[in-house]
């Protein structure tokens, strides 16, 4: 017992002492900085000048051999969007592999092996090198190329494009690149429908033979492999590969504007403008400012605690988010800050963002910014040094541009030397706030004016391409356009007689076949829709004189005030005829481009105020679209008389909330059929 | 050919030394408040990873009490009596660090990856978490909020997003694993301070913990440090409670239909598992990687690529310590029925149990389990993990060096045989996934 009280009393001891030597009241203090340690690369080169860089680290029983070319940019002109095809091309079988056969073979070793237009990566364990190499160079000497693999690709492409051109980010994209860099630039070139449909295998095929050549490739080797080993294996698998003689190119270098700039895509169903703000800058790895424009960028744009988040988001509340990034490339790179924001507030935030850009070129960084900016860059640069390819990147960038051989080594001393007055100075040099492109996607007739403070307002399209200078004609007026619509689908009185229709329309939305079928009766104000997944009810709309509801999943709702007149407005087959009637007012608001297509857009408004904006053809005066912000714009195609008046065969339906456009084709239309109570619920 | 295959068989049989796997070194000790310590030194890259383990999961919660491990998860980031509330992610990512934290059935893992200079840190803000965390009032409420989005934006935002949940749900009857970390908002909403407070003095404490540091590491510097920071922190006399719960044999298929915020309907099913560390959990692992591991497995290639019934289609087994599921899922094609693609998948399954696999097969199935297992210890934070778990689920800390010796022992028929066992047709979840229809009035 004693002796139990004896052990008690020591850990009782025991354990005050340790209380005290704790203080917890202190955060413990960073160690002296860690000594990078960076394995140096072995480098050697085969007679037909690839050149080859082995990275030892036998941590793990694993090598991987990356193949890269160094080629200039290129134009692709007529057939931009090339070299997305290339890689996928290259793994689409061998003189002596299908593609099967090749995917096969891959997975028995539990390898990995792809490529793209400039590289092709393999990688494995050790043990199975000899057969990951054998696929790796069977894809890169003897590709097939087959016809209907680049026809599926091609497919894709042309899929991801019509997806793209009503994707805000996208068009934001593609009209800064255009800007900044120029369309006769590599930077700045277009891929478009005309230019996919231009591509052939024999233009992969050509590429292929001009740009996969030795001498502009470097082979790197990341793993369990010594140099000698290293020397072995690629004289066995390389050396056969035949020199070519590879094209240069040069290019004008693009110049800053001389004053701000705005470009502005008119997007109307916009509920948010997508700005960017960006200029060309010539900065490359290695030159003296490229470390400081890393600090620098940290601390104006580069996280959530840097100023333009603070600002644009903590502060105002403008954005759920605003960054900044400063590029680096050998040819040109640009400087760019963006962030998405409400409407109302787009000059509001061009003014938050030229104000950050001036004040940190104007006032510079302070002391307490930049030691967290290479606190946070310091940590980033260390963790990523665990993954062996980084060392591969680094090996490859001091061999392209020339850096000293111990870069990357002494590289966070040179971060942490870096003093305010060296990022200030970087600042100045490289920022220029008053030669800024500003681009903008959002609602034009709400924005357009506003953006006019901040320089010329150009008007885009969507593909970056300068809109069509479009000016209504003076005379023209809503009332017009809508008597040249109804003469050209039949006239009024045709398009009056239609007093009910019932229509079913198909189509297919990710593999699912989705049924919209809808009754009209003008004279009556009955309308009724419903929508039907696999042949199951989803949705269904009923709208009559004077009340409305709508059912979803077995729950019905009844539609009142605001709800029931939006509903009301757009339940008419052909409003134009009917307009007056009801008491709508009709206003013309312009000559808009619509997928290149002149067009009136036309507003009807019912007299509380709900809107149903259409856009008729200035040439056929045929109605081509509807814009609905809230469900999403449908565009109407292949008129075809029916019933002495012209009807769309085909809405496609373009919305935020579906992923492609969907196509709904008219299955069957019957014009004044004797509908009952019935067909309306 | 036909030789080689054979040498093939003759050197597997010859056992682990022809396999790939590197040996992990790591030392171990156990603190007398029974916090137990794994070291790996690794100084190739100077960084470390501390992280800790709480052996709490979901199924140490009382069932009208859910969700309270994975708030812990966020309540363990407000701040202690030294670190000021909202203070603790700051401080971390303020010296060049990140950090982040997980809740599963079985457990909760902690984890800082820091440069090596700034490991003294992370130590004492581990203690401190340990030691005394605020369970305050201003805590719970903040949580709560961020638990109902991070709910909003995972399970009900996200397509297929309630899977786990709705799975579990039908899969368990019985034992706590029915319902899934994330838990009940209702049940957090219903808790009083007083609960939470006693969970942490029941599950936080160091005899529940395991404390992994794993890289750029001087072996005696941590072991101070770790002495220094964790020893004073007290042990809980009280025992664990970890549930005993059998869960029956299913003897009917359960089948239902869940509405979503899907556009592709979705197929899935769920057997039930042996515990984790049972040896048929290697073979199952085999055949999961066999049904659909790789651009050239069974039911990739002839429901992806030939038939095209499936845009995707994955097998995953859900490992966890009392025993959990073999989930299967598949993502229909255009304009296929959920029931054509299910029944091309039963048909596989089918194919499996009665034919077994090819040799070649099994062969590739060794090749491509060998080049995970090695892959998976790339990085320290991935070898601080498996450590941690070794120990916690498998109670041998060198399980992470003997993984490749338990999987090269199972054989041809072994999968053949846990096909039959356990892939149940007449004893299974089956679930479709409906896209659900667009809400008119938003």
């Amino acid at each position: 017992m004693k002796k139990l009280i004896a052990t008690y009393i020591c850990i009782l001891l025991a354990s005050t002492i340790g209380f005290a030597q704790v203080d917890r009241s202190q955060f413990p203090e960073s160690g002296p900085a860690p000594e990078i340690k960076i394995a140096d690369a072995e480098t050697f080169k085969l007679d037909n000048g690839l050149k080859v860089f082995v990275v030892k680290n036998d941590k793990l029983p694993r090598v991987t051999f990356n193949l890269v070319l160094d080629r200039d940019p290129l134009m692709e002109g007529d057939k931009a969007g090339l070299t997305g095809f290339v890689g996928q091309m290259m793994m689409a079988g061998t003189k002596n592999r299908t593609k099967d056969q090749l995917d096969e073979e891959i997975d028995f070793i539990g390898a990995s092996l792809s490529a793209g237009s400039t590289s092709i990566f393999a990688s494995s364990l050790k043990k199975h090198q000899d057969k990951t190499l054998e696929l790796m160079t069977d894809v890169l000497f003897n590709p097939v190329f087959p016809e209907d693999e680049l026809e599926k690709q091609r497919k894709q492409t042309l899929t991801g494009l019509a997806t793209s051109k009503d994707n805000p980010n996208a068009i934001s994209s593609r009209l800064s690149s255009a800007m900044v860099y120029g369309k006769d630039h590599p930077y700045g070139e277009v891929t478009t429908e005309a230019t996919v449909k231009n591509i052939s295998v024999e233009d992969v095929k050509e590429y292929y033979n001009t740009f996969f050549k030795p001498n502009i490739a470097y082979l790197v080797i990341v793993g369990d492999m010594e140099k000698s080993e290293a020397q072995k294996v690629v004289r066995k698998y390389f050396s056969n590969w035949k020199v070519g003689k590879v094209p240069s190119f040069e290019y004008k270098m693009p110049t800053r504007s001389s004053e701000n700039v705005v470009g502005l895509v008119d997007r109307s169903s916009s509920v948010q403008t997508v700005i960017n703000i960006a200029q060309p800058v010539q900065l490359k790895l290695g030159d003296e400012d490229y470390i400081p424009s890393r600090l620098l960028n940290q601390i104006l744009g580069g996280g959530s605690s840097s100023r333009l988040f603070v600002n644009l988001r903590e502060d105002k509340g403008y954005t759920y988010g605003a960054y900044s990034s400063i590029g680096s490339d050998k040819l040109v790179s640009q400087i760019s800050a963006n962030a998405s924001v409400r409407t109302e507030v787009t000059d509001s935030a061009v003014v938050e963002f030229l104000h950050e850009f001036n004040k940190i070129v104007d006032e510079g960084v302070t002391e307490e910014e930049l030691e967290k900016a290479k606190a946070n860059l310091s940590g980033s640069f260390g963790r990523s040094l665990e993954s062996p390819s980084t060392i591969a990147n680094f090996a490859l960038n001091i061999e392209r541009y020339n850096l000293p051989s111990d870069y990357y080594k002494t590289y966070l001393q040179k971060l942490n030397a870096l003093t305010v007055a060296d990022i200030n100075a970087t600042a100045k040099k490289l920022i220029e706030p008053d030669k800024l492109y500003i681009t903008a996607v959002g609602n034009g007739s709400e924005i357009k004016d506003k953006l006019a403070r901040f320089g010329e307002v150009k008007m885009y399209d969507n593909m970056g391409f300068p809109a069509k200078e479009l000016t209504a004609d003076a005379d023209m007026t809503a009332e017009m356009v809508m008597e040249n619509y109804l003469s050209a689908i039949g006239g009024k009185e045709n398009a009056r007689a239609i007093k009910t229709a019932s229509i079913s329309m198909e189509a297919d939305v990710m593999g699912n076949k989705l049924t919209l079928q809808a009754v009209y009766d003008a004279e009556g104000g009955k309308y009724g829709q419903k929508t039907l997944i696999m042949g199951n009810v989803m949705q269904s709309t009923t709208i009559l004189e004077d009340s409305g509801s709508i059912s979803a999943q077995g729950q019905t709702m009844e539609l009142t005030g605001e709800q029931f007149e939006m509903a009301k407005i757009n339940s008419y087959l052909f409003p134009e005829a009917w307009y007056q009637e009801l008491g709508y007012s009709i206003e013309l608001d312009g000559l808009k481009d619509v997928e290149g297509t002149p067009a009136y857009k036309v507003i009807i408004k019912s007299p509380s105020g709900a809107q149903l904006v259409n856009y008729y053809s200035a040439d056929s005066g045929l109605k081509i679209k509807n814009e609905n912000p809230a469900s999403g714009d449908t565009f109407y195609s292949e008129y075809q008389e029916k019933g002495g008046v012209l009807f769309p065969m085909v809405w496609t339906i373009k919305s935020q909330m579906i992923p492609v456009p969907l196509e709904a084709k008219i299955t069957s239309l019957e014009i004044n059929p004797e509908l009952t109570a019935e067909d309306f619920q | 050919m036909k030789k080689l295959t054979a040498l093939g068989l003759v050197v597997g049989l010859l056992g682990s030394p022809v396999l790939a796997q590197n040996k992990i070194e790591f030392k171990e000790f156990t603190l007398d408040n029974g916090l137990h310590v794994i070291m790996h030194k690794d100084n190739s890259t100077p960084i470390v990873n501390t992280s800790v383990l709480y052996h709490v999961g979901s199924k140490n919660e009382q069932p009208d009490r859910t969700g309270f491990a994975h708030f812990f998860e966020h309540l363990m980031f407000e701040g202690t009596e030294n670190i000021e509330r909202g203070e603790y992610m700051n401080i971390i990512q303020g010296r060049g660090g990140t950090l982040n934290a997980f809740t599963s059935n079985d457990i909760t893992f902690y984890y800082e990856t820091v440069p090596s200079n700034e490991l003294e840190l992370t130590l004492y803000m581990e203690s401190e978490r340990m030691l005394h965390s605020k369970v305050d009032q201003v805590g719970v409420e903040t949580q709560r909020e961020v638990v109902k989005e991070e709910y909003r934006q995972r399970y009900e935002n996200q397509p297929y997003g309630t899977i786990l949940p709705e799975t579990l749900k039908r899969a368990y009857s019985v034992h706590p694993y029915r319902w899934a970390p994330i838990g009940s908002l209702d049940d957090l909403n219903a808790a009083k301070i007083e609960e939470f407070q006693q969970f942490y003095k029941d599950f936080y404490v160091p005899n529940n913990a395991t404390l992994t540091i794993a890289g750029d590491i001087d072996y005696d510097q941590t072991e101070k440090w770790v002495r220094k920071y964790f020893a004073e922190i007290p042990s809980s006399n009280k025992d664990i409670y970890r549930p005993k719960v059998a869960e029956p044999k299913k003897t009917a298929e359960i089948r239902d239909v869940i509405y979503d915020n899907i556009q592709i309907p979705a197929v899935i099913q769920a057997y039930n598992l042996p515990p984790q560390t049972h040896p048929d959990s290697y073979a199952l692992s085999m055949l999961s990687t066999y049904l659909t591991g790789g651009n050239s497995s069974l039911m990739t290639k002839e429901l992806v690529d030939n038939q095209q019934k499936a845009l995707a289609i994955a097998a995953i087994p859900l490992e966890l310590e009392d025993g959990g599921l073999f989930i299967m899922y598949g993502i229909t094609n255009m304009g296929v029925e959920p029931q054509a693609l299910e029944s091309e998948i039963d048909k596989l399954i089918q194919q499996v149990q009665h034919e077994g696999i090819s040799d070649r097969d099994f062969e590739k199935l060794k090749n491509i389990i060998e080049n995970n297992i090695v892959s998976s210890n790339s990085s320290v934070s991935g070898i601080g993990q498996n450590l941690a778990e070794a120990h916690v689920i498998y109670g041998d800390t060198d399980y992470i060096n003997k993984t490749m010796d338990y999987y090269s022992k199972v054989t041809q028929a072994d999968i053949k045989r846990v096909a039959n066992e356990y892939l149940n047709l007449n004893g299974r979840v089956v679930l479709y996934y409906l896209p659900k229809p667009k809400d008119a009035t938003e």
